[in-house]
């Protein structure tokens, strides 16, 4: 073993060696050039390019603006913004979900906009007001929507037919007969979980379930949480019984997880669901994807039987240090125009033509365009089915509601997610789980409300 | 850490030092295999079984990366549809040759840099007697149980504070000044030269660089191989440093550029199980590849590195 | 005896007072020598270390103002039911996973043995893990160990056990991590097996003409022999397994959708620091966060020396 190693292994070292310089002027060369670029051309984060509709919108803020965008795709991310922030070499205009919003202006990592708005003659009041209020903290606005997102219940027609069942089976305003449908719909195969009866959708939908019961998860001004109340207690109890009845939440989410989302196998087309409350985003997958499945969309129901929406999405909002705040402030309204909105949808009615699946419309949170889109671009293409989803979807947007803005951001959402989230393991029961939830939230909120500024 | 220092009278043994052999007892690693021939065949067996237990999830993986999305979970080997076309998918989506690239230089850059500082400092502290000495190693020695992630934030800041903290500079740098574990390890092989090669050095005029770029690096490669390999693992496989200090992803190395893959394919993304598996193939397949060649000097680096512990 | 190394004591050095002691030239040659070891360390480790200590009595987030905060973020480790539940779920994954990591590494070291030339492939298949990006190995695990059609419930199915949710099922998450961290503890196998080889051939033979089945040999000789490579791989790994971070992360804490779904059930205690340092940006809080860790492991490393001494085995210890 102490025989010298052969001249291979010493050539290779070298070789080693050699490169081992090269990194040293590449990563020098790289540094500096990262540094120019910044200040060069204009950076976008968390919008990405994927469909007809994001490209043609990109493609008129390039007009409007004089300064070459450069778009880091892929999806927002936290930890990325706040390092960029806090190096202070943010991008210059971010897209994310709304409901951090708040956490982040809270400890001044965005500029509000009210003054670019006026500079820029945006009408605020053009917008959906969850979508604005969402990103509204202590009376200042700090972005604009990009997206906005409605829930609706999704229910599985053909399923219905077979089992011989009707929509109103799966009526969200009557809880005792929705279990009873649920435990009708749910089947199994030698101990495994083949099809869910009703996915609830928990934690992810809780505050919608929530306000179904007449409760809410944080006072109207985002100063307090309430989320061990009574009506809070409750819509956890009756949700995760949901789940539990069907064998529990690891198996629901075991199959949940393999289900095929985005392709013509889709757990509508294989009837592995009965229904499901979801966002309008994969009422035009299926399109695309299983067109001729009978989906069957309604509006979801508060326990008073008043049609509820719990509306998300993302804004656009400009961090502390961009390096063009100006640019940035003109890129945000020529994305979110009803004018910009028309082209991308037009490009998008194209693209579903292109891929012989109905186009549904689009929903922009802007008043205005989504009028527009409505009436001018959407038309009824001939699939009764989806044409019924999109007006159900047109139809609910006006009984939008978002969880009010507040200091602490995604924060509060993981108190409240991870709260859920110990019920559905076993952990810990409703009561015990909010309880703590609560107390973990408000010391947030407290931190933040108190805290910096 | 006493223990450790113990350690020192099995030290002398060390291979690079390689004590006349004649000296030692005969160790069971020199028996030749009178394991009889069942006792042989039952060994065979179990290990053929433990083999194929541990490769299943590279045949899984790469069998996954060449079906269509609804057969990702029909575990079968050969996939029932061939479908190459991930490849070309995440070839387009993704700029999988510029993470590889990045990773590449990166892990060489760290290997080297620690490969070469540490070997310095644990001459230093294995040849001289100098006033402090003791002191100064036992600095190493608490460094080495210091666990990395306690210095995660203020070495970010540090960064941060030299306006570097999105550079790859970060991931490899640092391995400049050598590292505590690696110090330690070829001290211990440096420590069990014999004296008389470096005196006689001395009395011929040798300077101390001499001293130690001819006689011990020499003597010691086997050690400074196995330091290479060790943190070539770890530069390769890292994902933590990429993930606090990589933003651009032109700058990802693969583990990095994987997460960013699994962000968008996988759970919460579009749920493409098969295009996550075509990256993780792309991202493991060449290190296996290289690994699998060079073997032989691999194990047999770390293994002689066995009878440190 | 063999020649005098480098490591025995050098006959006749030279004593004098520190003054000359530095004026010497091989002093300045020896401070050349580590002078890259002391920059990084005052850079790295003990700048970092301070300003770290310091950091956590404050409320930096690298973006506001910074405050003093006293003792108010130590205090929060103890109401913030989190730390206690990620500091638990990371016990008990190293509790689970080391001593497992251990026998079954010495298991497949000693099958290793005497099977001629052929160690040599078997080793490096058992390697060939420790070079995956551990990402992968998150990724592995959400794809191998899904309840409904991972491949393990699948093999569990076909000898008549139905398998638990590995991925989603709080109890089951860790006992699921374990067992895919098990797939690379290839440089435990290799460290055991060298140190097997080294155990001298006499002792066996010695042992066997005592009277002692395999079993007494494996205890009495085996065991003692490479007690020094179990208790270094011990440590090692112990330290490891505490600072568990990619696996867990990757397939949990990954993206924002992913986090919606776990509750702390796969929250490991670096993890959670990650998640307050890089996530939420609470600096000061994450810098208490890390010295509670690092308490934590010296505490358990003090111990495992102390129990060291007691079991194991030095050569020229007497028996």
């Amino acid at each position: 073993m102490a025989a010298p190693p052969p001249k291979r292994i010493r050539r290779r070292l070298a070789l080693a060696a050699a490169f081992g310089l090269l990194p040293l002027t590449a990563a020098c060369g790289g540094v500096s050039l990262a540094g120019d670029d910044s200040s060069k051309s204009f950076t976008t984060m968390g919008y990405g390019l994927g469909d007809a509709l994001s490209g043609a919108r990109m493609d008129q803020a390039r007009k409007a603006l004089d300064i070459k965008i450069r778009v880091n795709e892929g999806s927002f991310d936290e930890q990325q913004f706040l390092s960029s922030v806090a190096a202070d070499d943010p991008p210059d205009v971010v897209n994310m979900d709304r409901a951090k919003i708040g956490g982040y202006a809270a400890r001044g990592a965005l500029l509000p906009l009210d003054a670019c708005a006026k500079k820029e003659h945006i009408n605020v009041d053009a917008y959906r007001d969850p979508a604005i209020d969402e990103a509204t903290l202590n009376g200042k606005l700090y972005g604009l929507p990009n997206s906005y997102d409605s829930r609706v219940m999704l229910i599985n027609g053909d399923l219905l037919k077979d089992e011989g069942l009707t929509p109103e089976d799966f009526d969200t305003s009557d809880w005792d007969r929705l279990e009873r449908t649920t435990k009708k719909l749910v089947k199994s195969d030698g101990g495994k979980l083949s099809r869910i009866g009703f996915n609830p959708k928990i934690p992810e939908f809780f505050p919608m379930w929530v306000k179904a019961n007449g409760g809410a998860l944080i006072t109207d001004d985002g100063r307090t949480a309430t989320l061990n109340s009574p009506k809070v207690v409750e819509a956890l109890e009756y949700t995760s019984n949901l789940l539990k009845i069907q064998g529990g939440w690891g198996k629901v989410k075991a199959l949940n997880d393999s289900f095929d989302m985005f392709g013509t196998k889709n757990p509508m087309a294989r009837k592995q669901i009965g229904a499901l409350p979801f966002e309008n985003w994969w009422v035009n997958v299926l399109a695309q994807n299983s067109p001729k499945t009978d989906l069957v969309a309604v509006p979801f129901k508060d326990r008073k039987g008043r049609t509820i929406n719990w509306t998300t999405g993302y804004s656009f909002a400009i961090p502390k240090g961009s390096k063009h705040p100006d640019e940035a402030c003109t890129f945000i309204k020529a994305m979110s125009s009803a004018k910009t909105w028309q082209i991308g949808a037009k490009a998008k009615r194209a693209e579903a033509k292109k891929n012989k699946g109905p186009y549904v419309g689009d929903f922009t949170g802007n008043a205005a365009a989504d009028r527009d889109i409505e009436t001018k671009i959407w038309k009824p293409s001939g699939n009764e089915a989806y044409d019924k989803a999109t007006r159900t979807l047109y139809d609910v947007q006006d009984k939008g509601f978002a969880v009010p803005a507040n200091a602490a951001g995604s924060e509060f959402t993981s108190a409240w997610q991870k709260a859920v989230n110990r019920v559905l393991s076993g952990e810990q029961t409703p009561k015990e789980a909010l309880d703590q939830a609560q107390k973990q939230a408000q010391s947030v909120l407290d931190i933040a409300n108190q805290g910096k500024r | 850490m006493t223990v450790l220092d113990e350690r020192r009278t099995n030290d002398a043994e060390a291979p690079g030092a390689a004590p006349p052999a004649a000296k030692r007892r005969r160790t069971v690693g020199e028996r030749r295999g009178p394991a009889g021939p069942l006792g042989r065949a039952i060994r065979m067996i179990l290990l053929i079984g433990c083999s194929i237990a541990f490769l299943y999830p590279f045949l899984w993986l790469v069998s996954a990366s060449f079906k269509p999305a609804q057969q990702v979970f029909d575990n079968a080997l050969i996939p029932e549809t061939f479908k190459p076309g991930n490849y070309s998918e995440i070839w387009d989506a993704f700029p999988m040759l510029t993470w590889l690239w990045n990773s590449t230089v990166i892990t060489l850059a760290a290997a080297v840099a620690v490969t070469i500082s540490s070997g310095l400092v644990a001459f230093g502290f294995a040849y001289f007697r100098f006033p402090g000495r003791n002191v100064l190693f036992a600095l190493v020695i608490g460094t080495m149980m210091l666990p990395g992630t306690v210095l995660m934030v203020p070495q970010y800041l540090i960064w941060d504070w030299m306006h570097l903290s999105s550079s790859q500079l970060p991931l490899w740098a640092p391995n400049l000044f050598g590292s505590a574990f690696y110090i330690f390890l070829l001290r211990q092989f440096f420590l069990g030269l014999p004296r008389e090669l470096f005196e006689a050095a001395r009395v011929d005029g040798a300077s101390y660089w001499t001293l130690y770029w001819r006689i011990a690096v020499p003597l010691c490669k086997p050690a400074l191989l196995v330091t290479f390999i060790f943190e070539i693992q770890a530069a390769w496989t890292d994902l933590v440093r990429p993930l606090i200090y990589l933003r651009d992803p032109e700058l990802y190395t693969v583990p990095r550029g994987l997460k960013a893959v699994l962000d968008q394919f996988g759970e919460g993304g579009e749920w493409r199980w098969e295009i996550v598996a075509t990256a993780s193939v792309i991202v493991t397949l060449p290190m296996i590849l290289i690994f699998f060649l060079c073997q032989r000097h691999f194990t047999e680096g770390i293994a002689t590195q066995g009878r440190k512990g | 005896m063999t020649a005098p190394t480098l490591g025995d004591p050098r006959p006749g050095a030279r004593r004098g007072g520190l003054r000359a002691a530095f004026k010497r030239r091989d002093t300045r040659a020896a401070y050349l020598f580590i002078l890259p070891w002391m920059i990084g360390f005052l850079i790295f480790t003990a700048g970092p270390m301070i300003a770290s200590f310091v950091l956590s009595f404050t409320n930096y987030d690298g973006i506001g103002s910074t405050q003093g905060v006293g003792l108010a973020n130590y205090k929060q480790l103890f109401d913030d039911p989190s730390v206690a539940k990620s500091m638990m779920n990371t016990l008990l994954f190293t509790v689970l996973r080391v001593p497992l990591q251990m026998a079954i590494a010495l298991a497949l070291a000693m099958l290793l043995l005497r099977v001629g030339r052929a160690a040599g492939f078997f080793r490096t298949v058992f390697y060939l893990p420790v070079m995956t990006p551990h990402v992968a190995v998150g990724v592995l695990f959400l794809m191998l160990f899904n309840g409904n059609v991972g491949v393990i419930n699948k093999a569990l199915g076909y000898i008549g056990i139905t398998g638990p949710s590995w991925t989603t099922d709080g109890p089951w998450i860790k006992p699921g991590l374990v067992l895919i961290s098990l797939w690379s503890l290839g440089t435990t196998v290799v460290i055991y097996f060298a140190a097997l080889r080294n155990v001298p051939q006499d002792l066996y033979e010695a042992a066997e003409l005592d009277g002692a089945g395999p079993w007494g040999r494996f205890r009495h000789v085996t065991l003692p022999q490479i007690s020094g490579a179990l208790f270094f791989t011990l440590v090692v790994n112990t330290i490891g397994s505490l600072q568990t971070f990619t696996e867990a992360y990757t397939a949990f804490y990954g993206t924002g959708q992913a986090q919606s779904y776990t509750s702390d059930d796969a929250l490991f205690y670096v993890v959670y620091l990650f998640q307050q340092a890089f996530q939420f940006m609470h600096m000061g809080y994450a810098s208490a966060l890390a010295w509670l860790l690092f308490v934590v492991i010296v505490v358990i490393t003090v111990i495992q020396f102390r129990l060291s001494k007691r079991f194991v085995y030095y050569e020229g210890d007497a028996r």
